[in-house]
Formats: structure tokens, C-alpha cells, sequence
């Protein structure tokens, strides 16, 4: 792929441009797919690792702060890559495979600062997108600061249904997050 | 610390900045010496921040449903491969069928037959076994994998023979869907759906499990019930949601 098919790549998936998102997906996933299946990983995984490494490129985006050297691809294979990585050896699966001991070697270690960083924010989001709708829609306009007041005329509630659901869901989020091992390898390193 | 409503309130309004100013003092001088607290109150302010980025989270959404419309464009290729495959068979019966309208039984019979290979045209087009993920973690890993191996290759008598001695089979909702499609493989479909009707309404296999059943119905030839669990599906609004609107489409045909 050129530079220019990268910048116009970029620049879709800044606007959300879903064609050239789904164009992207379509092009990478059975790379992903084959390098996650093969090491430990199920369809989950992948599905996880190939959307939350999207995200990092969003959001470099959307802050102005990509720098891409090589080609998008091969960025993109790099941030997976480490993020796969990174997350069997939090559920402490990783076994020894001459694959992986071969990919170590090409780890660049600001991807892997970055996805580090990032690493507790994809498992807020992945949570949050696993609550049922209803969970989802009073948090949503919760987190986007609507009041009280605005959150029970859009959703139909009574004030006190609404506050006792947010809380529920909120609850149920939080230790659904603190369930995950990968929550709590990040919690024992971050005491360490 | 135990979590409530109340302490929930509290610390949100002091991430606000909406408590005055005596209540922040008290509140700050409660946090530092709650260890625990204070761990809820960070823990909270994180997923403030990460979750009023909506912009972050539309675009997540919209990943979600393009990988879900790629993985649905993936299994109708894989159907409409497999149909081919299976299309011989088909054929054979319908020059069965053809023969016994010229044997003279008669046209009742031969719409009955039509419709029934209709039925199971559908049925083998839209049915693939529930994939095997991840559900190794923990004590029975060892057990489970050996299970799970015989499920992809295909082996499901001995699924069954397997699963259906685990004692811990009701708190594995995803065994309940490996040995259900066992059951759906091996002619055992009331089993089957048993299996797929025993999944919690809460449980996050239950959309899984629905279709399934819809699935297993329609297999049975049961279309009235295999439609009402479709539409079911549809206004659920999951994964399954296009599929059913495929499915159902077609069974109106």
C-alpha cells in the first residue's frame, strides 16, 4: 500500500469513514485472525486485539500524534502483535513459541508503552459495550453529564428508578472489570 | 468498604466538584485514611474519563458492527459453499420425489415434500455449530480441551458421552450450547433443546442459545415456533439480529 492509501486510510477511519473501515478490516483481520489463533488465542481475542489496536490509531488521530515510519500495516501489525502479547502474558498463558520468540525481537518499545497505557481504557470500553441496552443507554447519557432530570425525560424513567439504575449498572460494570485478569495483572503491577 | 448507592453518589459528586466545600474537606480527609476508598475513588475517576470520550466509544460501536457484518459475509460464504456441497443430495431427492407424482400419489405429497426440502435446504444453509472459544480457563482445563477437540473434529457422540457426565455442566452455559449442537448433530433435537432452553435469560450465551433453538425447530419442521423465536431475536437487536431477518425472509418464500 502507498503513502497516499495510508493518509486516505487514515483519514477514514479520523472521519469514521465505515467503507474505508470496513475495507481495512476485511484487508487485515485473517492476518490477525491466523496470528492469534495460532498462538493461544480464540475468535474473541482477535476480535478484541483487532479493535482496541484500531483504537490506538484512532485516537493518535484524533490527538495529532501519529508517527508512522513504515507503512500503515506493518504499524498496525506491530501494535496487535505487542497487544497480543502483552495480554497472554497478563492471563499467563504464554508459552514458548519460536513465533513469538521471533516477533520479540522486532518489539518497539513505545508501542509497547503505549498499549500498556492503554491497556486498562480497552478493558473500561469492552465492559461497558457488554452491559445490556438499557445499562448502556442510562450510563451513556450519564458519562456524557446529562442531569438527572435530562436522563429520565429521554429514557421514561422516574428520577429514583434512574438513580437506583445507574447504580446497579455502574456496580455491575465495575466488578465485571475487576473480574478480568487482565484487571487484576495490571493492579498487581501497578502495586508493584 | 462496602459499595452503595450512596457512596457511589457521593463520589461522584466529588468528581463533579459539586460538593461544597465543607463536604469536599470531609470527604478528601475520609479518603485519605480509607486506603480502600481512596482505590474506588481513582478507579471511578478512570472510568469517568475513559467513558465520557464518546466519541471513542461511537467508534468502538462501529467496529463492533463492522466486524460483525464481516464475520455474517464470512458464514454466508461458508454456507452457501457448504449448500453447494450438499445440493447433489438435493437433487437426488427431488428425482425421488418426481417419480412418486408419476407413480400417481398426487400433488398433496409432492407440495408436503417441496416445502420439507425447502425447510431443510434452510435448515442446512443458516446452521453452522457454535464455534469453540475460550472456555479452557480455570480447574477443568485439562478435561475441557479434550472435549472441545472431539466437538471441532466433529465427534459429537463422544461430546455427549463427555458432557454429559460433568457435574459442573450447569454453571458452564457454553457447555450447554456444545452439547446442544451435539445433540442437533447426532438426530437427538428434543435434547437438544432442552439444552438450548436451560440457558438463563441473563446469561450471555442466551442470544447464542435462542438461535439455536430457532434453529432446532425449524429442523423439526415446527416453522410457527421457529418463526416466533426469530422474531424474537430480531427485536432483541444482538448479533443475531440479521441472520434471523435472513432467515425469516426466506421461510416466507
Amino acid at each position: 500500500m502507498s503513502k497516499t492509501d495510508d493518509r486516505n486510510t487514515l483519514e477514514g477511519i479520523l472521519a469514521g469513514d465505515e467503507l474505508i473501515i470496513k475495507d481495512f478490516y476485511k484487508e487485515n483481520l485473517p492476518y490477525i485472525r491466523k496470528y492469534i489463533l495460532q498462538n493461544s488465542g480464540n475468535e474473541l481475542d482477535v476480535e478484541d486485539v483487532f479493535q482496541d489496536a484500531l483504537i490506538i490509531i484512532y485516537k493518535k488521530m484524533s490527538d495529532n500524534s501519529l508517527e508512522v515510519t513504515a507503512s500503515l500495516r506493518t504499524y498496525f501489525y506491530a501494535i496487535c502483535r505487542n497487544m497480543w502479547l502483552s495480554r497472554l502474558r497478563k492471563k499467563k498463558k504464554l508459552i514458548i513459541d519460536d513465533t513469538i520468540v521471533q516477533n520479540i525481537n522486532e518489539i518497539d518499545d513505545s508501542i509497547i508503552q503505549e498499549i500498556e497505557n492503554k491497556e486498562q481504557e480497552c478493558l473500561y470500553r469492552k465492559y461497558f459495550h457488554r452491559l445490556n441496552d438499557s445499562c448502556i443507554e442510562v450510563l451513556e447519557l450519564f458519562f456524557a453529564g446529562k442531569s438527572m432530570k435530562e436522563i429520565t425525560s429521554i429514557t421514561g424513567y422516574t428520577e429514583g428508578y434512574t438513580r437506583k439504575k445507574k447504580y446497579d449498572c455502574k456496580k455491575l460494570l465495575i466488578e465485571k472489570i475487576e473480574n478480568d485478569p487482565i484487571f487484576q495483572e495490571l493492579k498487581n503491577t501497578q502495586n508493584s | 468498604m462496602k459499595r452503595s448507592q450512596q457512596l457511589f453518589e457521593k463520589i461522584e459528586e466529588y468528581l463533579a466538584n459539586t460538593l461544597s466545600q465543607e463536604q469536599k474537606v470531609a470527604f478528601e480527609k475520609e479518603i485519605a485514611m480509607d486506603s480502600k476508598l481512596s482505590i474506588e475513588v481513582d478507579k471511578q475517576r478512570d472510568l469517568h474519563r475513559v467513558l465520557s470520550d464518546t466519541s471513542t466509544l461511537e467508534f468502538k460501536r462501529k467496529l463492533q458492527r463492522i466486524h460483525q457484518e464481516i464475520k455474517a459475509e464470512e458464514q454466508q460464504r461458508a454456507s452457501d459453499k457448504s449448500l453447494k456441497l450438499t445440493s447433489p443430495i438435493f437433487s437426488y431427492w427431488k428425482i425421488a420425489a418426481t417419480l412418486i407424482i408419476f407413480l400417481g400419489i398426487g400433488g398433496l405429497l409432492w407440495n408436503n415434500f417441496k416445502q420439507s426440502n425447502h425447510i431443510a435446504e434452510l435448515y442446512a444453509s443458516h446452521y453452522a455449530p457454535y464455534p469453540v472459544e475460550d472456555v479452557t480457563r480455570g480447574q477443568a482445563k485439562n478435561d475441557l480441551s479434550t472435549v472441545l477437540q472431539h466437538y471441532e473434529n466433529g465427534e459429537y457422540k463422544t461430546v455427549i458421552n463427555e458432557l454429559e457426565g460433568l457435574a459442573i455442566l450447569s454453571k458452564k452455559e457454553q457447555l450447554q450450547l456444545y452439547l446442544g449442537n451435539s445433540y442437533l448433530n447426532t438426530g437427538r433435537e428434543e435434547e437438544a433443546i432442552l439444552q438450548f432452553e436451560n440457558v438463563s435469560d441473563t446469561s450471555k450465551y442466551n442470544e447464542d442459545a435462542t438461535w439455536y433453538s430457532a434453529l432446532t425447530y425449524l429442523k423439526l419442521n415446527k416453522i410457527e415456533k421457529s418463526r416466533s423465536i426469530l422474531q424474537e431475536i430480531i427485536e432483541y437487536n444482538g448479533l443475531y439480529k440479521i441472520k434471523a431477518l435472513a432467515l425469516i425472509n426466506q421461510l416466507e418464500k
